[in-house]
């Protein structure tokens, strides 16, 4: 490795992503459901107790799409656009029964997270009997889940403004194990390269970027949310085991999470599994 | 030292010439040849010698060291100024191990980012520091430092269109660094020793020049790499947002080392400054100084030190010492003494200016196309021959034209190649020619400053 590389990667590595705050007001609220008129307003009302914060401006309109008004996803897709919202909550495999198994979001919920720049909060399903106890009670313990770029300042803002302003914000990275061991394998066959030396300096590197990006993200949020508890927890695990792990150990209300990817139609490759699979509280999806 | 010349005839001289001008050559043509400088020295030195021997001119024998003991040494032992070698090994150890403590990037993203992202503040602050650290470290690692941060600033503030104006001033100020103190550079450190030159004075008669030739350098890498400040209040903001991103701090491992370095930084030098002036010091020289703090430095890496030693340039030190040998079978051959010749009919009698000015540009000149230690090594020892005056300019001469002259080619020293080397990194177009064409104006510049800086006021 030449000098030149060396103070390269010294100087690369002094530069960070510095957190930007963003007052994020949620002011209209479409509440997307499969049920009956009457059922979709009850749940509109547990939605709405669930909602407290972010505190808006105004008072926050409340609008219910029941069952009977669309059919297809181009209809659904049609009445969105009329409402225009701040937030679409609604549940996964709409007009469907798939609900009971953890396999798929419904073709409805699928196009609408890619359409749509409007996040979506994706709520336990109301037939369902898996939702953990705590879920939709509050917003005291937030999680967020960033993927492999940490950095994104949207997703904190949005994380941060739901949370209770005394609750607990966790700001997250979970650098996949498996992914990770399969390139030290690699390394392992590669007679220039130190494997031991390689391991413990990718590793550290790796964790080291969310690291630095999180204490940026609490410092500033300390300053707009002076009660709010921001933690930050970066390690190597498996993705889908940790998460299910951190919702049942810290009783955690919200996840949220970034749905899109640029480069593709389909939903982000760390969003997908973990909305798939965590069907027992509410996710977020920018 | 004494020296005792055995007789030679004329053509075992010119014989002898002939291989030393073969050596220039090479060293030219170094690229070309694919082999480093050690060898192809090395490969002269061993071959000049064996030819010494067989001619039997070289002189054969016991040395008396002071005290009058008889000591057996190898002639290629004694050719060898090993206080140069011991100032090269000291320094460069010193400034590894402290450059470790971060200090020095520490410095460079702290600038960069009280430039608040303006490529024109950026220009003047980085060419300073580039001066400042060719100073104080030496022109390569000055070159390396400034010119890493450089790709990686400029590439955070999406100005890489001023990529290669940015790098070729850095270069080219790297040599003009390289003049301010006795231990800037390799050259200044041969002249400088064999002048007698206290550290103090050399950089109380250099730095008014670098001054100078700093700013008026950085004035005109301004102009022709139409480098400008940012107009409106919206570029500036945008600029200083994505320059706060630099954290000074994520290369300091160690507060304690830190501060460490820093002030064992400040020592060396003020010792380095003093060192012809401190009893007991003033006999073990500067290479004892520079060996000493090399010392200091490594003990905090006690079982480590292995990887500072593997980092050492052995191809600059075989180089040299080769260089030494070459050069003291040279003065036996007589060879030293027909350039003598050469070179005091070009200086003339006494300290004429126009004596001085030749010697400088002539200096400069050669520098640009050949390496410019065995130049200032040959000059230095020829002027020590003719009985010069430690305070005469024609000293000088040599260190600006060596020095200076590394300015007009890629190849002219070992800082404008490292720029190049960064310049090439980056997949931007330079040939050989392109950088004459662009470095020229400012390497005729800097000469011509030289030259009359030399004339009036040295």
């Amino acid at each position: 490795m030449s000098q030149v590389d060396q103070f390269e990667s010294v100087f690369r590595a002094a530069v960070k992503e510095v957190f930007e705050y963003r007052r994020i007001d949620i002011a209209n609220v479409l509440i997307v459901t499969d049920l009956e008129a009457e059922q979709a307003r009850s749940f509109k009302d547990v939605v709405a107790g669930f909602l407290r914060f972010p505190v808006a401006d105004t008072e926050r309109q409340f609008f219910v799409i029941s069952g009977d008004e669309y059919k297809t996803t181009s209809d659904l897709l049609e009445l969105l656009a009329s409402y225009s919202p701040d937030l679409i909550c609604t549940y996964r495999n709409l007009h469907s029964d798939a609900w009971r198994f953890p396999h798929s979001l419904g073709e409805h919920l699928d196009v609408i997270l890619q359409k749509i720049d409007i996040p979506v909060m994706v709520l336990p399903h109301p037939a369902a009997d898996y939702q953990s106890e705590h879920a939709l009670q509050d917003t005291t313990d937030v999680m967020v889940v960033t993927d492999m770029h940490a950095a994104n300042d949207n997703l904190i803002n949005y994380a941060a403004a739901f949370t209770d302003p005394a609750g607990n914000l966790y700001l997250t990275h979970v650098e996949d194990v498996r992914i990770f061991e399969r390139y030290m394998d690699a390394i392992s066959k590669i007679d220039v390269i130190d494997t031991e030396l390689a391991r413990k300096r990718l590793g550290e590197q790796l964790l080291k970027e969310p690291d630095d990006y999180f204490h940026s993200c609490a410092a500033i949020l300390q300053q707009h949310h002076p009660e709010m508890r921001v933690n930050s927890l970066v390690i190597f695990s498996e993705l889908v085991a940790e998460y299910r792990r951190q919702i049942a150990s810290r009783k955690l209300d919200l996840l949220v999470l970034s749905a899109k990817d640029e480069r593709q139609y389909a939903m982000h490759g760390v969003a997908y599994p973990l909305t798939v699979e965590l069907r027992h509280i509410p996710l977020l999806l920018i | 030292m004494e020296t005792m010349h055995h007789t030679v005839s004329a053509g075992v001289t010119y014989l002898f010439a002939a291989v030393l001008a073969g050596m220039i050559l090479a060293l030219a043509m170094e690229e070309k040849l694919h082999a480093k400088k050690s060898i192809i020295v090395g490969v002269f030195a061993v071959s000049s010698l064996l030819l010494a021997s067989i001619f039997g001119f070289i002189p054969f024998g016991d040395v008396i060291i002071p005290g009058g003991l008889r000591l057996h040494l190898p002639v290629y032992i004694e050719a060898v100024d090993w206080e140069v070698i011991a100032i090269i090994i000291g320094s460069s150890l010193f400034v590894d191990v402290t450059s470790r403590s971060g200090l020095f990037s520490w410095i460079a993203i702290k600038l960069t980012k009280a430039s608040g992202g303006d490529p024109l503040k950026l220009l003047w602050y980085y060419g300073s520091m580039t001066v400042v650290f060719s100073a104080v470290l030496n022109n390569v690692t000055a070159m390396i430092i400034i010119g890493s941060l450089t790709g990686v600033s400029l590439n955070k503030l999406e100005r890489n269109n001023l990529l290669l104006g940015f790098l070729l001033t850095e270069g080219l100020l790297t040599n003009v660094g390289g003049l301010l103190t006795l231990i800037s550079s390799v050259p200044n450190i041969i002249v400088g020793n064999t002048a007698g030159i206290s550290f103090v004075t050399f950089f109380l008669k250099a730095s008014p020049y670098v001054l100078l030739a700093t700013i008026a350098t950085l004035l005109l890498g301004a102009k022709l790499f139409k480098i400008q400040s940012l107009k409106s209040e919206s570029e500036q903001l945008a600029a200083a947002d994505l320059i706060k991103g630099f954290d000074e701090n994520d290369g300091v491992r160690s507060r304690r080392f830190f501060w460490f370095s820093a002030i064992i930084l400040a020592a060396f030098i003020l010792a380095i400054a003093t060192t012809s002036i401190t009893p007991v010091i003033r006999d073990l020289g500067m290479g004892f100084v520079a060996m000493a703090f090399a010392v200091i430095v490594l003990t905090r890496f006690k079982h480590d030190v292995n990887e500072f030693y593997q980092a050492i340039d052995w191809d600059l030190i075989l180089f040299f010492m080769s260089l030494f040998v070459v050069i003291n079978v040279m003065e036996h051959a007589q060879v030293l003494a027909l350039i003598g010749q050469g070179v005091a009919w070009l200086i003339g009698e006494g300290n004429s200016g126009t004596g001085t000015a030749s010697l400088l540009i002539s200096s400069a000149l050669f520098s640009s196309v050949t390496d410019n230690i065995p130049l200032s090594a040959m000059l230095a020892k020829i002027l020590s021959n003719l009985n010069i005056a430690n305070d005469s300019p024609l000293w000088w001469s040599v260190v600006f034209g060596a020095n200076l002259g590394g300015n007009i080619t890629p190849i002219g020293s070992a800082s404008t190649l490292v720029a190049a080397t960064i310049i090439h990194k980056h997949q931007l177009k330079m040939s050989f020619v392109d950088f004459v064409k662009v470095a020229s104006p400012f390497a005729l510049m800097q000469i011509v400053m030289a030259t009359v800086y030399a004339l009036v006021f040295l």
